[in-house]
């Protein structure tokens, strides 16, 4: 390959030796593909001024120094949780990001978003036009056929008047060059478009393994960006300081931990369809404090989902009515249902002819030839070049049947399959688009530290602000591992990179901090959506069950450590111990009678086992997995931490004393999630929500342990062994001097309001956070938590421990089982375990 | 012919529903051939509130949503209707169907009227090579289109069986081509998956037939039923001509129209969701009533469906 060794020799001659040899040695390495424009080299086959100069500083960096630093950034995006996860997988998978960003100069930016900006403009002016008077139709520019196939064509828009204005608020195009050199589109996303959370991760990665590459290059920040676009989206509501929230199908969606760091960069309420409730004209969150009004959704749920009663009616992840608040204008909805349309493959090859008609100019870049079939010239085109087309749906979510569910080279497919093309093509000409073949342009990718080219797809953003558009300076960057690729989905070996636009000034540094004079500065807690409040109030119940359970296997373990106390717990108190694991589910009714390790082992690994640590920690990964906005990043790292330590020492046998340890590494993770939660957390209504679980499954646990153990005819083995199980040896040792006394014991675990593990403290704190959360009842009269709290509060407060029966133990356990119950109804009635909303049955 | 109509469709469930949001299709709708002379709805209980509308495909909705907890929903429908359908032209001198396909896919109109928004595949009416395979059969090069739908409408009525115990209101058509027995409903939906199977513009249609007592029997209270047929736009000379795949008949003037879509869910009398915990049964009665007939005999409640 010719290379301008001027330019070339100018680089490397200001290089250390070791990093001028590097350098040199990439390059004459790296062998794009014959015909098929290359990033790093331009037509001429020189290598382009930015990546040589970003080469030059990356060849700096002492051999495996780069891959350690990219290596502990990227360790970062595991620990943190940053994955995608495959639909239906329910192991979620770390995502995979190139050591080297997409470097493009500011020539090439400029002509990249002049032509997205102008794409973007011109499928607003189409939506607008389609769902208005529909001239276009009319008057026989589009076809009608070439809108309708589409399942995001929805009639029921037609004539809707967006409030805000805009059908398109957010929009990406997926980019290539072309075999002539030039950026062409490849693809619209016009419904919900994903990835920018996703460049976002992938900037913080980079920026983190690299900073001082990152801070000489003049990289184009993405925060202002972002500024402007929750800007854009709060202009569309009618009164200041709009609660904007961000749809989501939910945790199964490939694209959720992306939805979850964007809602919480953003500052928006991460919501589902359930959350939402139509009333009046209005769209409303369901909260802990009754319902609010969302004033601006940001939908990544497809439009088809959102409404169940007037659009698709299987669907669970809509608002019954969502569509008439749309209509009504209560609601900004951005995209607005109906937007999808524009993904159509059909209407590609319109463009250029609906560019010049709707904003009077020539389309500035180009998109891959398109013939849609539903036209008799176009069809024929398909038919005499068929060979050579690729051939695929015109429609999104449409061909189903048989070849052509996704565009295919009808090169590649045998002789019967091209026959059956050839008969749907004839039955239903407008399910289908021929394309040309376009090979993907490549770019620079490190791989075994040498440098290779990889094809790869950039998506750029461009959200409406009060500026008008405004395009991302950066984007998402797919690349694939082969070499021949037409077009690649993330589902298969796809990684993916920054982009970096290099700045030709020095850049400014703008964080989503807004100015002084724009925040009211205020104090009141946030509204908690109901759905949100029942998965924390969840995952502090599992954590606290989780420790319970560790504390039990703990016992179990060290009775065969220590020769004295494995005398003490032997007999009835092992009995006991294994009774109360089995009780609650962590130890199989069988297992009754096996030695204590074995015990131990299971409650801590059995993975069936509803009751065991394992299981336990699960649930609670699974819960915190549907509200990752509202965790910190620490919060997360430990419970995923928790759960692989669990994992790992199930994988081989082990002795008392490696079960010893386990026991206690797992509680110290708990106790440092405990302390995060208690130290980290605002106060405001989500931390009750998770405590309350806590102290209402502590105080319950609490009174089975005290009945299991500080009965009336209870050994001293026994309550040797609660103390320890409610963590107060020390506390218990240091007030009696005298020895272990059934009263005493008692006392200090059941009704003394200091011990912070007693079930009177349980009680006492759960009081302070019934009466902090907001009252339903405009009347003053006690919601029903409190009527149920403040009378085991009055009983715990003056109980007597030496007359304190099982009878009334029990007692107070049954009402905290009832409280829960309360709480549930109370704050959750109309989140995800209450009564289910069904549809009328319908008749033939 | 003017009809009177009563629908009377009462729900009961298990245990109190405290909320409930309906769309009703009930109010029969207005066109060329049909005039509705009066129409009224009544819930039980009292809605919160009332919204009439007219929906996507150009039918008249009335949005109900009900906030008291209620074991009992009853919505009763009650019309007048004059039907006066223009005879339906010569089927031999109809335009060849692959024409009428290649206007459909030229069309201009991009509301619920035209042609376009009825020739894609929908969820209940899916493209199946199998069902368009045996549409082919009556499709032939160059024939007529009414010739040739009228020809596959008398096969589908010859090759099945009319079944209420065959089919729920969720079967899927290929289920029903494969058992080759269902009742008006699935009949409507398979002729129409195949007709756009063969990228041939049918839209779903619902509402009532006039039915004839037994001789010599009375006409009793609520014994009538609701009704679905297709209807297949024939170019821009016939327009939108109505099918009845069930009783292979054209449709004329025994036929009263409530609603036109893409398929049964565009167009159900009733869509609703209600926040239940438990069961629901569902009962219809359905009076048409020509007018001039004596009035229908009282009889003991039944179920349908």
């Amino acid at each position: 390959m010719a290379a301008d060794t001027a330019a070339r020799t100018r680089r490397e001659e200001n290089l250390e030796p070791s990093a001028a040899k590097r350098l040199s040695g990439w390059l004459r390495g790296y062998r794009p593909v014959q015909g098929i424009p290359d990033e790093l080299f331009d037509p001429m086959g020189r290598p382009r001024a930015d990546w040589l100069s970003f080469l030059g500083d990356f060849a700096e960096y002492p051999e495996g120094e780069f891959k350690s630093r990219f290596e502990l950034a990227t360790r970062h995006i595991r620990d943190t949780g940053v994955s995608y996860r495959v639909y239906g997988e329910e192991h979620e998978r770390s995502w995979p990001l190139n050591p080297l960003p997409l470097i493009l100069g500011q020539d090439e930016w400029r002509q990249i978003a002049s032509g997205v900006e102008q794409r973007a403009n011109l499928i607003e002016a189409l939506l607008q036009n389609l769902y208005g008077d529909a001239s276009l139709v009319s008057d026989g520019a589009l076809p009608a056929a070439a809108l309708t196939g589409s399942v995001d064509f929805i009639q029921a828009m037609r004539g809707v008047k967006p409030r805000g204005g805009r059908f398109l608020q957010f929009y990406a195009a997926d980019l290539g060059r072309g075999p002539d050199g030039r950026w062409w589109v490849l693809d619209d996303r016009t419904q919900a478009p994903s990835g920018a959370g996703y460049a976002l991760e992938n900037r913080l990665v980079l920026s983190r393994a690299y900073p001082n590459l990152y801070n000489a290059m003049n990289v184009e920040r993405l925060a202002g960006f972002f500024d402007g676009f929750r800007k854009g989206l709060a202009a569309t509501a009618d009164r200041a300081d709009p609660r904007i929230c961000l749809l989501t199908p939910g945790p199964l969606s490939e694209t959720y931990f992306e939805q979850a760091h964007l809602a919480r960069y953003l500052g928006f309420l991460l919501i589902e369809g359930d959350d939402l409730i139509a009333r009046d004209g209005r769209a409303y969150v369901r909260t802990i404090a009754g319902l609010k009004r969302a004033d601006v959704i940001l939908r990544r749920v497809d439009a088809d989902f959102i409404d169940p009663l007037e659009l698709n009616s299987a669907s669970h992840l809509g608002t019954p009515g969502m569509l008439d608040v749309i209509r009504a204008g209560g609601v900004s909805m951005l995209n607005m249902p109906g937007s999808g349309v524009a993904e159509s493959k059909a209407l590609l090859g319109f463009m250029p002819r609906l560019c010049r008609r709707l904003l009077g100019e020539e389309l500035r870049m180009p998109n891959v030839a398109t013939w849609w079939c539903g036209q008799p010239r176009e069809r024929e085109i398909v038919e005499r070049n068929f060979d050579e087309m690729a051939i695929g749906p015109a429609f999104n979510g449409q061909g189903e049947d048989g070849a052509l569910s996704r565009p295919r080279l009808m090169a590649d497919l045998s002789p019967a399959e091209r026959d059956k093309v050839r008969q749907q093509l004839r039955d239903r000409p407008g399910d289908f688009v021929g394309q040309e073949v376009v090979r993907l342009s490549t770019m620079p990718a490190l791989r075994d530290g040498n440098l290779e080219p990889a094809p790869f797809v950039l998506r750029v953003f461009a959200a409406w602000t009060e500026d008008g558009m405004k395009i991302m300076p950066g984007g998402f960057c797919r690349t694939s591992e082969r070499l021949d690729v037409r077009a690649i989905s993330m589902g298969a070996e796809a990684r993916t990179a920054d982009v970096w636009v290099i700045g030709d000034r020095p850049v400014e540094r703008v964080t989503l901090l807004a100015s002084k004079e724009e925040v009211k500065v205020r104090r009141i807690m946030g509204h908690l959506p109901s759905r949100a409040a029942d998965n924390l109030f969840w995952l502090g119940r599992y954590l606290e069950r989780a420790e319970a359970t560790l504390r039990l296997a703990r016992s179990l373990c060290s009775s065969l450590m220590d020769s004295e106390s494995a005398i003490h717990t032997a007999g009835e108190t092992l009995t006991s111990l294994q009774q109360m694991l089995i009780d609650w589910g962590a130890l199989d009714e069988e297992r009754l009678g096996v030695g204590a390790l074995e015990s131990a082992r299971d409650s801590l690994h059995d993975q069936d086992a509803y009751g065991s640590v394992i299981y336990l920690v699960r649930a609670a990964r699974r819960t915190a997995s549907t509200m990752r906005e509202r965790l910190s990043a620490d919060f997360w790292a430990l419970l995923i931490n928790l759960e692989k330590e669990l994992v790992e020492g199930a994988q081989s046998p082990i002795s008392e004393a490696e079960a010893l340890q386990q026991v206690e590494s797992a509680l110290q993770i708990l106790a440092a999630l405990a302390g995060l939660a208690q130290e980290n957390m605002n106060r405001v209504a989500g931390w009750r929500f998770l405590d309350m679980g806590r102290r209402i499954e502590r105080g319950i646990n609490i009174c089975r342990m005290t009945r299991a153990f500080a009965h009336d005819e209870a050994t001293t083995d026994d309550l040797d062994l609660l103390l320890d199980l409610a963590d107060s040896q020390i506390t218990y040792r240091a007030r009696y001097l005298v020895g272990l006394a059934l009263t005493p014991v008692r006392d200090m675990i059941m009704l003394d309001p200091f011990n912070t593990r007693s079930l009177a403290f349980q009680v006492q704190t759960l009081k302070e956070h019934l009466a902090v959360l907001p009252s339903l009842q405009a009347d003053g009269m006690l919601e029903e938590p409190s009527r149920l709290l403040l009378p085991l509060a009055a009983s715990v407060d003056t109980a007597d421990a030496a007359r304190l029966a099982s009878e009334q133990i029990q007692g107070f356990e049954r009402t905290l089982l009832k409280l829960s119950g309360a709480v549930a109804d109370r704050y959750f009635l109309q989140g995800a375990h209450a009564v289910p909303t069904v549809k009328l049955a319908g008749l033939a | 012919m003017i009809y009177a109509l009563r629908h009377r469709t009462t729900y009961s469930y298990g245990a109190p529903v405290t909320f409930a949001r309906c769309v009703l299709r009930l109010t029969p709708s207005q066109s060329a051939s049909q005039t509705v002379l009066e129409s009224q709805i009544a819930v039980t209980p009292q809605p919160a509130s009332a919204q009439d509308g007219v929906g996507a495909f150009g039918e008249h909705t009335r949005t109900v949503t009900i906030d008291v907890p209620h074991e009992t929903l009853i919505i009763e429908a009650r019309s007048r209707v004059d039907v006066h359908a223009a005879p339906v032209g010569d089927p031999v001198n109809s335009y060849p169907w692959e024409v009428v396909r290649a206007l459909a896919y030229e069309s201009r109109a991009l509301g619920p009227e035209g042609p376009a928004a009825y020739l894609y595949p929908t969820r209940r009416t899916p493209a199946a090579p199998a069902i368009t395979d045996y549409a082919r059969a009556s499709f032939s090069p160059d024939r007529p289109i009414i010739a040739a739908a009228v020809h596959l409408m008398q096969r589908i009525r010859w090759d099945f069986v009319y079944d209420p115990e065959a089919t729920t209101v969720s079967t899927p058509v290929q289920e029903v081509f494969k058992a080759r027995r269902g009742v008006c409903q699935d009949f409507a939906h398979l002729m129409i998956s195949s007709l756009r199977g063969l990228g041939l513009p049918a839209a779903y249609v619902s509402g009532y037939l006039r039915t004839v007592p037994p001789p010599g029997k009375p006409r009793l209270e609520g014994a009538d039923a609701t009704h679905a047929w297709v209807s297949i736009w024939c170019g821009p000379d016939h327009g939108w001509i109505g099918f009845d795949p069930t009783n292979a008949m054209l449709v004329q003037n025994d036929h009263i129209v409530l609603a036109v879509g893409r398929d049964y869910a565009d167009v159900a009398p009733i869509d609703g969701i209600i926040l239940a915990p438990g069961a629901q049964t569902l009962e219809v009665e359905v009076d048409v009533i020509p007018e001039g007939d004596p009035l229908p005999q009282p009889r003991p409640a039944r179920a349908a469906g």
